[in-house]
């Protein structure tokens, strides 16, 4: 049987592996079910409005919600369209990294 | 930009990117009011065990003094604790200074005004509702001039401080939100967290205070009204704290968070179900069975998102779990997230039809809400105070024990008050179920509510360690 390659550098691989995985896993279980139970409701929202009265009545709540998602369905393709996803893990490290450098700064002082 | 390019960058002096003063006042300003609102949490809790102090005091009288007790700790602690710690992180983390120096103390000041403002209408606003001038401005304006409380929990602001409370929260965006844009780079999660709570927290005042107030009305503004309840919580505590427990723990453990991935899954996660779920305060109403229907979805849907951010911190733990016992505000921050995952398992629950049933209106929801309020939240700012006031004051703490103290008499004295009153909370529900009179569940209910005294007063014993704690560690500071 072929030796595990133990090194540092397949470890971290490895677990870069095992978070994309848990992070793709999570967000299918989440998103999925969840999605399918918004549509669900939406779509008896717009059945509601034309035919029942409690339609209109109805109209205030979903559209503030409307707005806020719609904003934030905005902002989300705006981000991934800007990149912000780009290299989605590099953001903690560059946090971090500043901390580091911050806390260095004041001990200089 | 790669972290090599971060280090080449010219790093401002950390004492020019942060005003360690102000952030030093903000924490003052919010022990104040939390002790001004656990004072009102005990005297709420000594009335209903028939032991009210203040009897026959009209202007301390329990309905106003329960208002005070929860703007105080909403307002008062929350707010002024988290902007605290915002002045701290968002330089920090944006490598840039906040717009602007004076507007910062400028809404330091014009926050504890409309905070101490909110006081005066909730307690003096009925006993001079009855004044001539009044009926008569509100004759010649044509609104209503209710000086005291708007009738809507968390929402009482007396309606002539709405408007500046709002343009309070815009300025507070506007000074935020500019060091946020000059960032480069992706952002970290805590700024995204932090972004959508400068907006949301905006709206949802707005929504809370302004539609039933002069638009809707009638069931169409109870359901509006529970989307502000918790929306409130949702969408101006939830992402500011969890957007400091991304700052705070990595920084603490010197390690990086387990997943930024699963971190912004739980963010957008957040963003896309949080909002609608308010109305499930209010099952079993009027308001149309599909819109409780979608409240409850949508509240199990963040149960399921609220379980990858848990996950992703307890990763981020994993192999330092020594910290837990070592780190105090590590402690605290863990602690907090554990009530979370208790909290939110409790709600995805509560929020069942069938659960509904037995638990409206009884003491489960209010164990509900001091396990998130104070469990969750104010444990949370109490471990980013017990880690940023030595660096604050550049002095250690003068008592270690006192920290301790803190700690185990709030973590302890929360979970009795909650477990009792979730318990008192099924047991008024099967009597009430069974159609007993109401004295009879009031009778029944008084061993809880005397657990519940002596479990606050662990709390407020902590909370006092802590003052004391305090202001020896900053009496120090000024003899060096």
């Amino acid at each position: 049987m072929p030796a595990v390659d133990q090194s540092p550098a397949n470890r971290s691989l490895r677990s870069a592996r095992l978070r994309t995985r848990v992070t793709l896993a999570l967000a299918i279980a989440i998103l999925i079910p969840s999605m399918y139970g918004f549509a669900g409701k939406f779509y008896e929202f717009l059945h509601l409005v034309r035919g029942e009265s409690d339609g209109a009545f109805a109209v205030a709540p979903i559209l503030n919600y409307l707005l806020a998602s719609g904003g934030f369905l905005l902002l989300l393709l705006w981000a991934t369209a800007n990149g912000m996803f780009h290299d989605i893990e590099r953001p903690k490290h560059t946090l971090l990294d500043r901390e580091q450098q911050l806390d260095a700064a004041q001990r200089r002082k | 930009m790669s972290a090599a390019e971060t280090r080449s960058e010219e790093i401002t002096p950390p004492q020019d990117l942060v005003d360690t003063r102000l952030v030093l006042w903000y924490f003052v300003a919010a022990c104040v009011f939390l002790l001004i609102s656990m004072l009102g949490g005990i005297l709420m809790a000594l009335q209903l065990v028939h032991w009210n102090p203040l009897a026959g005091l009209e202007l301390f009288s329990p309905g106003r003094w329960r208002m005070i007790h929860t703007n105080a700790v909403a307002y008062g602690f929350l707010a002024n604790a988290f902007l605290g710690a915002l002045h701290w992180a968002v330089p920090r983390l944006t490598m840039h200074r906040v717009a602007s120096q004076a507007l910062s103390y400028f809404i330091f000041l014009a926050w504890q005004a409309i905070v101490l403002l909110t006081a005066a209408g909730v307690v003096l606003g009925p006993s001079f509702q009855d004044q001539a001038w009044v009926a008569e401005a509100s004759r010649n304006l044509g609104i209503s001039m209710s000086l005291g409380a708007q009738g809507l929990e968390w929402g009482e602001t007396p309606f002539w401080i709405d408007p500046v409370a709002l343009l309070g929260l815009l300025l507070v965006a506007v000074n935020f939100m500019v060091p946020i844009a000059k960032a480069k780079g992706p952002l970290y999660v805590t700024l995204w967290y932090f972004m959508a709570a400068f907006v949301w927290t905006f709206l949802t005042y707005a929504m809370g205070n302004l539609l039933p107030e002069y638009t809707v009305a009638g069931t169409s503004a109870g359901a509006i009204g529970g989307l502000f309840i918790h929306d409130l919580v949702g969408l101006f505590v939830t992402p500011l704290g969890w957007g400091l427990m991304y700052y705070f723990v990595p920084i603490m453990l010197q390690r990086p968070i387990w997943s930024h991935g699963l971190s912004l899954v739980g963010f957008w996660g957040l963003a896309f179900f949080y909002p609608l779920q308010g109305i499930h305060h209010f099952l079993y109403t009027p308001i149309p069975m599909f819109l409780q229907h979608g409240a409850i979805i949508s509240t199990i849907a963040v149960e399921l998102v609220v379980t990858t951010v848990v996950i992703n911190f307890f990763g981020t733990l994993w192999g330092q779990g020594r910290a837990f016992v070592d780190n105090l505000p590590i402690r605290w921050f863990y602690t907090g997230m554990i009530y979370y995952f208790l909290t939110c398992l409790q709600c995805s629950m509560q929020v069942t039809l069938t659960f509904q049933k037995l638990i409206h209106f009884t003491d489960w929801v209010v164990g509900h809400a001091h396990l998130v309020m104070f469990g969750v939240f104010s444990m949370w700012l109490f471990g980013v105070m017990t880690y940023l006031i030595p660096r604050l004051l550049n002095r250690p703490w003068y008592s270690h024990k006192l920290c301790e103290w803190h700690f185990w008499l709030s973590a302890a004295g929360v979970l009795v008050m909650a477990s009792d009153l979730i318990l008192a909370g099924v047991f008024q529900g099967y009597f009430w179920a069974a159609l007993q009179p109401w004295d009879v569940s009031v009778v029944a209910s008084q061993p809880f509510w005397i657990t519940r005294v002596f479990a606050g007063l662990a709390m407020f014993g902590g909370f006092l360690c802590f003052l004391y704690n305090f202001w020896m560690t900053w009496s120090a500071r000024s003899h060096v």
